[in-house]
């Protein structure tokens, strides 16, 4: 008996991802732990390992095909036997206008391709389009195959897209202002002068969060700094620990500050909430969430329970998040926003002395942190003298926090920095 | 056919013979003793230089071409050279006696003709004026190569200079007479009265007709020689242009002064050979080719064949002609018997002649010869003579030595210049500024212009009512008054054509135009399409404009040649050096089947270096005849004979009284729409406003309806423009479908707009079939049905219609694979 390969489910909000790059072709032999293809959602990429050994009898979906998750993607089995039933509903391969059922179930309502190849591919599988309505559908994120054709020879004109639009709204109201099917079969371009590329789908992901951010709250930012003597004395402590053993965890300024940061908000919970427009979540834990500079852009992983972790356990779980985005891989429901309840984002590596975060949306503040900058101070004694601060840079969002709080919340940052004291061996 | 000349049955019934007279065979017999009155020491020197430059200029390409040296200099020639090795005589007796104002035009043969025409204007032209062409000529760039380091006389530079210009355009040089572009075939040098040579045989027929034509209408100076092979009078243009250079009018129809004859001397270089065919005894039947006078006119064109081996029997022909053309008796034939011991080209094997022949005919060698007579009677050593010869060798190794070396001779740097010579773009109201058109009345005492001046110029009146046909300005009426607007500003301006004159042009455009020009401006040509074309780029050539008309497009084939290797060329083939104001009308036939009704506009779209439009309404028809008739470009100018009748329908306030033009290359939408584009050229237009009302009241279709106006240049924007807004195009007009230029616009629309695209353009033309009789032309031209069959076929299928047309992919293939 064949066994069907699916594509897995990441996350609660997955319902489709992406087929990036076949390791195996149909006809291949497989053995168990073989790597078979790899895929991914809007946030990260995955690869899909055989759990079975046999032959590839069938392959369902080519790259860049878009799948609902659960989707029968290929078929595994022996040689000869039949991979019919495994054929997922609505597969150009083989099935055609007339004979597809009706979609039925939410989630392959909500898959484009699957509706797609029901109304509109041809007996050869290819949609034909006019460059027109290629354009217009590209603009309009309405996936081709999707639509009827009315032009000569069924094929896709200009007022077939116009026709569609209404429609697709309404049975893809998630997916489709971001249908990652049209995003994927749109081309990069350019001249001489310039290069146009098509944004990627983590980026207009971004693009969307940040400016309902700013579109949707009342943000400002508050600065100051801190004296970071005591940060970097024990910094100092950690390099020579590593030294003594390399396996010593690196415990980063920037641990230290989410440290810090985590305590303050301990002491301040009505910074540790999100803003659900006629109420405020206000959480028992502290998730943080780290802002993430990766190739394919910006992401910030959560970290649960923060709070529970010594300085040692944070910075090991920090850098694992880190890398994990970096790399790919990671659960996708940590990189929701709902999922967090505050964000530190740190360019002070970078020397940048003082920005303006903007708050990762419904959370209802983040802290920027900047870089260490020499600042005279009285040092006590009438002395006065240059002595490294830390800048910090708080947003909130001002429909949650009013200024004292936010004031106190960031002063209590400041004076968790300057009193650190965590014992490290 | 003038009501002056009546013909009497009485008289052309009655019984007779045509009597010939003689024409003299190798009449001269003069001794050099003879000549001593006429000529000096000095001038039978010169005559002897002449031919001996002539002689090793020739071997010297000669020995290019077979061993890529010459006299040490090294260099590979991979073009044409023809020569005329043998023909120095007939060359430099021919130009001897010519002015610089006297024109020559000649043949694929004829660097023996730029050089002996060269030395005999450089022997005439006193030095100042030397100085001032050198200077001038292409502003002194070659000048600047060949005065580096020269010491000697401006005559001697002059000399220089013509070898040398000469030289350089045979091997494509930039430094060369025409910059490298026209090349040996085309070469010639127009301050020096050499014209054009031409490498079509019998190019030069018609086109040197034109030329003296230009002289004669113009009254400007001088004589045109036209030098032609003894094998191009088998060519239709040549037989043509001998045709319109004897018609009896200019004796018998132009008044005053411009009576006469045309001063023009047809002199056939007769070599006796046409490539390897015997002109007498095998390809022709002339036997003495001279006997070809006899058939033209009364005069026998003054025919005389002379002897080409003695320069003095030729000099002695020229100057007894050059009476007759003065006297206004011309043209005269002249048939020049010569030989060329050099073979057609370098390549040629002489498998059609014998070793013994050519032999034969070095025995009397014409340079040997008449210097043998020189030394005879003392007038130069035989050493003198030798050392004439010397002096000339070094000097062409030399002239060679500058031609091939790239940093004294380079090749054109940027080849895109060529693209810029392709067309003038010139503007000028007249081409001979200063100088009062004749006309015969006052413009505004003409009759049809009166008549004009009573008619309604737009296709309503003031409220809005049709205008009866009678008293509609119509499209005919655009073209008349733009053409007699330029007879009256532009002094060289002729028109002629079949039936121009008292008939008025067979489609009454010219009506009218009898009364106010006179017969030697607008007149009727013999039915010579090849002439009508050629001799007007012969006069153009000369510096005049012509219009000229070919009755009905099918007659375009006449003049094939002309419209296709001449007239397109030679503004980039002279280097820019001549222009080409030519505007030819084409009228295109209707109702009159297979022969008499076709659309060629594609054909000669094909060709470049013309102008074409094809106006529909009477704005636009006085607009571009306005513009064609102002520019310095060929131009031909279509018209059809389904609208000569049409009133303005689109330009608000109907055709302006006054001058303006319709730029070239500018489509124009004569109807806004949203929702698919049809692009016409010529008639068809009102064709697709008939598809666009039916679009529009049947189906809410709005079509926006763009008239191309021109072929040549083109503008997409206007079309991409409404591209974009439309998505969808359809391209119609009345030419056959297949190789149509609508498909060039629709391919380059395609990769212009792709993405804009709904749908691919739709080429809607003629069947590719004979035109039928007009009881059958419904299923040959594009019908309004056939247009919104395509819309509804292959663009946007529109609901509820039903096709009567078949358009489908299957029709298409069997169409192409059955070849209709």
């Amino acid at each position: 008996m064949a066994t069907p390969v699916i594509m897995p489910k990441q996350g609660q909000s997955v319902e489709s991802c992406i087929i990036s790059q076949w390791y195996k072709k149909k006809g291949d032999s497989v053995k168990t732990g073989d790597l078979l293809f790899s895929y991914e959602t809007d946030k990260a990429s995955f690869e899909e390992e055989a759990k079975t050994d046999g032959v590839l009898l069938e392959v369902f979906y080519n790259e860049g095909d878009e799948v609902p998750v659960l989707y029968n993607v290929a078929v595994i089995g022996q040689a000869g036997e039949s991979t019919a039933e495994f054929s997922p509903d609505g597969f150009a391969g083989n099935a055609s206008a007339a004979d597809a059922p009706e979609a039925t179930s939410p989630v392959v309502q909500a898959a484009p391709v699957a509706v797609a190849t029901v109304s509109a591919a041809s007996a050869d599988g290819k949609i034909k389009a006019s460059p027109r309505a290629r354009v217009m559908a590209g603009k309009k994120g309405i996936p081709l195959a999707s639509v009827k054709g009315t032009g000569p020879n069924g094929r896709i004109i200009v007022r077939d897209i116009e026709a569609a639009q209404p429609v697709a709204a309404v049975a893809t109201p998630v997916q489709a202002p971001q249908s990652p099917v049209a995003a994927a079969s749109v081309s990069e371009y350019g001249n001489a002068e310039y290069e146009v590329k098509k944004l990627t789908n983590i980026r207009k992901l971004i693009a969307k969060a940040m400016h309902e951010s700013l579109q949707n709250s009342a943000q400002l930012t508050h600065h100051l700094s801190a004296d970071a003597r005591k940060l970097l004395a024990l910094r100092e402590t950690v390099k020579k620990a590593q030294k003594a053993d390399p396996a010593f965890p690196n415990v980063t300024l920037n641990d230290m500050v989410c440290w810090a940061v985590i305590r303050a908000l301990e002491k301040n919970p009505e910074a540790n909430s999100q803003f659900l427009g006629d109420s405020i979540k206000t959480f028992k834990q502290v998730h943080l969430g780290m802002a993430v500079d990766t190739p394919r852009g910006l992401m910030v992983p959560v970290l649960k329970n923060a709070g529970d972790f010594s300085l040692k356990g944070l910075s090991n779980h920090l850098r694992a998040l880190a890398e994990g985005c970096r790399k790919g891989g990671i659960d996708p429901e940590l990189l929701q926003s709902a999922a967090g309840s505050f964000t530190v984002s740190n360019l002070g590596n970078y020397g940048v002395e003082m920005f303006t975060p903007i708050v990762n949306v419904p959370q209802v503040a983040i802290l920027g942190v900047n870089a260490i900058v020499q600042r005279p101070a009285d040092i006590g004694g009438g002395v006065t003298a240059f002595v490294p601060y830390i800048g910090l840079s708080l947003t909130y969002d001002h429909r949650a926090i009013d200024g004292g709080p936010a004031t106190l919340f960031l002063k209590e940052i400041k004076t968790q920095i300057e009193n650190f004291q965590v014992h490290i061996d | 056919m003038p009501k002056s000349q009546f013909i009497h049955p009485k008289d052309v019934r009655k019984a007779g013979f045509i009597e010939f007279g003689k024409i003299p065979v190798n009449q001269y017999s003069k001794k050099l003793s003879d000549e001593r009155a006429d000529y000096s020491d000095a001038d039978l020197l010169r005559i002897y230089h002449d031919m001996a430059v002539i002689r090793n200029f020739e071997e010297m390409i000669n020995a290019i071409k077979i061993s890529s040296e010459y006299n040490g200099v090294k260099y590979n020639h991979p073009g044409p050279a023809h020569l005329g090795i043998g023909q120095e005589a007939a060359a430099v007796g021919m130009a001897y006696t010519l002015g610089v104002e006297d024109y020559i035009f000649g043949s694929h043969r004829s660097h023996a003709e730029i050089l002996a025409k060269g030395m005999s204007a450089i022997a005439k032209l006193n030095d100042a004026e030397l100085t001032e062409i050198m200077t001038r000529f292409q502003n002194g760039n070659i000048l600047r190569v060949v005065e580096k380091g020269f010491k000697g006389s401006v005559k001697e530079l002059a000399m220089q200079f013509l070898l040398y210009g000469t030289m350089a355009e045979i091997f494509a040089r930039s430094t060369g007479f025409n910059r490298g572009l026209g090349g040996s075939m085309h070469a010639f040098f127009t301050p020096f009265g050499v014209y054009p040579n031409n490498a079509i045989v019998g190019g030069s027929g018609d086109i040197s007709t034109g030329a003296a034509l230009f002289k004669k209408v113009n009254r400007k100076p001088g004589i045109v020689v036209c030098n032609i092979g003894d094998a191009s009078m088998a060519c239709g243009p040549v037989w043509e242009g001998l045709v319109f250079a004897t018609m009896d009018q200019y004796k018998k129809l132009w008044e005053g002064e411009y009576k006469g004859g045309l001063p023009l001397i047809v002199n056939i270089m007769n070599n006796q050979y046409g490539m390897g065919g015997q002109t007498n005894g095998e390809t022709m039947g002339y036997d003495i080719a001279a006997r070809i006078g006899a058939g033209l006119n009364p005069e026998m064109m003054h025919a005389e064949r002379v002897d080409g081996y003695n320069p003095l029997a030729v000099i002695d022909a020229y100057r007894r002609k050059r009476a007759i053309l003065a006297a206004k008796n011309g043209p005269v034939l002249l048939d020049v018997l010569t030989y060329r011991y050099s073979g057609h080209s370098p390549s040629d094997a002489s498998s059609y002649r014998s070793a013994e022949e050519v032999e034969a005919w070095k025995q009397h060698d014409s340079i040997i010869a008449f210097g043998r007579e020189l030394a005879k009677a003392g007038i130069a050593t035989e050493t003198q003579l030798d050392a004439i010869r010397n002096e000339i060798k070094t000097q062409i190794t030399d002239i060679l030595k500058m031609a091939t070396d790239d940093a004294v001779s380079p090749l054109l740097a940027d080849s895109e210049t060529i693209g810029q010579m392709m067309f003038s773009n010139g503007s000028a109201d007249s081409m001979e500024e200063g100088r009062t058109p004749d006309v015969l009345m006052p413009l505004e005492e003409n009759p049809r212009v009166k008549q004009i001046k009573g008619k309604v110029r737009f296709h309503t009146d003031a409220e809005g009512k049709p205008v009866s046909k009678m008293k509609m300005y119509q499209l005919r009426d655009g073209l008349f008054e733009a053409i007699i607007d330029r007879f009256y500003k532009d002094p060289t301006l002729v028109a002629y054509g079949e039936e121009n004159r008292d008939w008025g042009g067979a489609f009454a455009v010219y009506r009218g135009l009898t009364e106010a020009i006179p017969y030697h401006r607008l007149f009727n040509s013999p039915i010579a399409e090849g002439a009508i074309a050629g001799t007007a780029i012969g006069y153009a050539m000369c510096g005049g404009r012509a219009l000229v008309e070919i009755m009905y497009c099918d007659f375009l084939g006449r003049c094939g040649d002309e419209v296709f290797n001449q007239l397109p060329k030679w503004q980039a083939m002279s280097g820019n050096v001549i222009k080409m104001p030519v505007v030819i009308r084409v009228s295109v036939g209707s109702k009159y089947g297979a022969q008499h009704s076709q659309d060629w506009s594609s054909l000669v779209a094909h060709i470049p270096g013309l102008k074409i439009c094809f106006p529909a309404t009477p704005y636009d028809a006085k607009g571009l005849m306005n513009a064609a008739l102002q520019g310095t470009d060929p131009v031909i100018f279509f018209e059809s004979q389904r609208i000569y009748d049409v009133g303005e329908q689109f330009h608000e306030g109907g055709v302006p009284e006054g001058y303006y033009e319709v730029p070239f290359g500018e489509p124009d939408v004569k109807r806004a729409g949203n929702d698919v584009t049809i692009l016409t050229v010529g008639s068809t237009l009102y064709t697709a406003l008939k598809a666009a009302d039916e679009l529009q009241a049947k189906y809410g279709v709005e079509a926006e309806v763009i008239d191309a106006r021109s072929l040549t240049p083109f503008n997409y924007e206007p079309v991409l423009q409404s591209v974009r807004k439309t998505g969808r195009i359809v391209l119609a007009s009345d030419a056959s479908v297949r190789g149509s230029f609508l498909n060039d616009m629709a391919q380059n629309i395609t990769q212009l707009a792709f993405d804009e695209l709904d749908a691919p353009p739709v080429v809607v033309g003629s069947r590719n079939w004979i035109t039928p009789a007009y009881e059958l032309e419904r299923a040959f031209f594009p019908q309004k049905e056939w247009i919104i069959d395509a819309i509804h076929e292959r663009i946007l299928p529109l609901k509820g219609h039903t096709a009567s047309t078949n358009w489908s992919d299957a029709e298409i293939l069997r169409r192409n694979k059955h070849g209709v």
